[in-house]
């Protein structure tokens, strides 16, 4: 009787835990063990191949292509999360106030957020088309000097990173929204009774109720940044992209080539465990430091 | 204030309105400047260009994202009642795990997935992305988040009275939770409406491809037809558009919850 009870018990609970619980081993914890394991391995789709120890790294670091993928991945990374967070958290500051209209101008800031990234790309290769589009048409009527966006190194990745701010900072607008409304208004009144000015106000109260938030903020954005492919890969010419000269050749894009173009999935894997090193790092440090600069009594 | 504001809505929305207006303009139109909202000759002709393939690639979409919108919620529920209201051990360390996979980039684990798809041969099939879309760790979060929130005496309740488990959460949890699944329901909608890189990896046959893949025909084509894409780009926009307008709340929700973790 106890046995049927406890197996009925135990089957209950299977029942519910394996429709996520399969997808989970099979497509997530299996493929991340494996990408390590294939990292080590000169695998490359056919029957021959073998354990080739960390020569897929010593590879990656030492080819100075590589390394450029790297520098422009951290270019597009950082320069994206400075004004994602920066243009996030004014938009909040100004919008988290209960006005009349504030709902709709944070449904606009923040719409650009949920369309695709292949119809943000497509409109944006029109707007900068490289000889009569939108934009060179409004600077040259306003006597300012035109450019080649995509089709120029020079302008091309800072096209996509402006097209990436432009898409993405509405959704730490509204992540931040959300946490200063956590914040008390007692604790304004508080600051306002010690005689503090909006700008102390700012710093004793806003900032620190907010941290949590924003150090949740940073590190999303931080991951995202990393691995940043789609507008690469539509509008920078498909599997033939990453140019002008490698000039907007991201780590992630490699990585997809290598893998799915050139089917060197040993050398692949080990990018992407290089990729998922970085993450886990930034992931690390947020968690740490967090421990460190974020004031939670305050909330 | 309001001037800034205006401005930063303005310069948000002026891309997409340059979307709506060039899909119904000449190809000699186009380039025109100073831009003109309205077409001097308003036309069809863009989008009966995509008449060829892209109902196809519609119909593909909206079969796939609302097949896969369906899983997610049967596995994201039923994640969320086993790890909020069912004792068993381990269940900590499970979720613990979930977790955690949500800081591992796709990148990391695309490669072993293809090779297990290659090796079941469901390469080149919509049955392959379903099962890829399957697990969320974010569903299973935020649904969790919120059964958290409903007080086990419901459920003890309804377990004296000899209820069984499947009937409590059928009949009680969801119910109750019919916020939260809309949240899920939306998120995961606009996620596979929009997902570019799945299908760019596993679909190859034309007839199979959807949507977002199937505008990225525009970008290998020599010659670029700019207003046929902007037609395109258009159509892909409006149905998650419709959804936003009627379920903002529902986005913040999403987004707040996010926060929540962090």
């Amino acid at each position: 009787m106890n046995t049927t009870h406890s197996l009925r018990k135990t089957g209950t609970i299977l029942s519910f835990l394996l429709p996520s619980f399969i997808g989970f081993l099979i497509f997530v914890f299996s493929p991340m063990i494996g990408a390590i394991a294939l990292s080590f391995t000169n695998y490359s789709g056919g029957p021959n191949f073998r354990f080739i120890g960390l020569k897929n790294y010593m590879v990656a670091f030492t080819d100075q292509n590589f390394l450029s993928y790297l520098l422009v991945t951290f270019e597009f990374m950082t320069i994206t999360v400075i004004f994602q967070i920066g243009l996030g958290l004014g938009f909040a500051l100004l919008l988290s106030r209960n006005f009349k209209g504030c709902s709709t101008y944070r449904g606009i800031l923040y719409l650009p957020n949920i369309l695709s990234s292949v119809a943000v790309g497509l409109a944006f290769m029109f707007i900068f088309e490289p000889s009569s589009g939108f934009m060179n048409q409004l600077l040259a009527s306003l006597g300012l000097p035109t450019s080649k966006w995509l089709a120029s190194s020079k302008s091309s990745l800072s096209v996509i990173i402006t097209i990436a701010i432009w898409q993405n900072f509405g959704y730490y607008m509204v992540l931040f929204i959300g946490g200063l409304q956590n914040i008390s208004r007692t604790q304004y009144e508080a600051a306002e009774m010690d005689g503090a000015g909006k700008i102390k106000q700012f710093f004793h109260v806003t900032l620190p109720g907010l941290s949590p938030i924003l150090f949740y903020g940073l590190t999303i954005a931080i991951i995202r940044g990393f691995q940043v492919f789609d507008y690469i890969y539509i509008m920078t010419g498909g599997q033939q992209g990453g140019g002008p000269a490698g000039s907007t050749n991201v780590l992630a894009f490699d990585i997809y080539l290598n893998a799915f173009t050139f089917f060197r999935f040993g050398y692949a894997s080990a990018e992407s465990v290089i990729l998922m090193i970085i993450i886990l790092a930034v992931t690390f440090l947020q968690s740490h430091g967090q421990k460190k600069w974020v004031n939670y009594d305050i909330v | 204030m309001y001037i800034l504001l205006t401005i930063a809505a303005f310069i948000t929305l002026f891309p997409l309105i340059i979307v709506l207006s060039s899909s119904f303009k000449n190809e000699s139109e186009l380039f025109n400047f100073p831009f003109r909202f309205i077409p001097e000759k308003v036309i069809t002709t863009n989008f009966l260009r995509l008449m060829d393939r892209f109902p196809r690639y519609i119909w593909n979409s909206v079969k796939l994202t609302t097949t896969i919108v369906i899983v997610q919620l049967f596995t994201a529920a039923t994640g969320a009642y086993v790890f909020t209201k069912l004792r068993w051990k381990g269940r900590d360390f499970i979720f613990g795990l979930y977790l955690a996979s949500m800081m591992i980039p796709m990148q990391a684990v695309m490669i072993p997935q293809f090779l297990i798809i290659r090796n079941i041969n469901l390469y080149d099939t919509h049955l392959s992305l379903v099962l890829l879309g399957a697990f969320t760790a974010f569903g299973t979060f935020l649904i969790k988040q919120y059964f958290m929130s409903i007080p086990d005496t419901y459920c003890e309740a309804a377990r004296i009275d000899g209820a069984k488990e499947w009937t409590i959460f059928t009949t009680l949890m969801l119910p109750m939770s019919k916020a939260v699944l809309v949240t899920q329901v939306i998120f995961s909608f606009r996620f596979f409406w929009n997902d570019f890189f799945t299908p760019l990896i596993y679909i190859t046959t034309p007839s199979l491809k959807t949507l977002p893949l199937g505008m990225t025909d525009f970008v290998r084509e020599q010659y670029v037809y700019w207003g046929p894409q902007m037609a395109a780009a258009l159509i892909s926009i409006v149905p998650v558009l419709i959804i936003f307008l009627f379920g903002q709340k529902y986005f913040v929700q999403g987004v707040a919850s996010s926060g929540l973790k962090g």
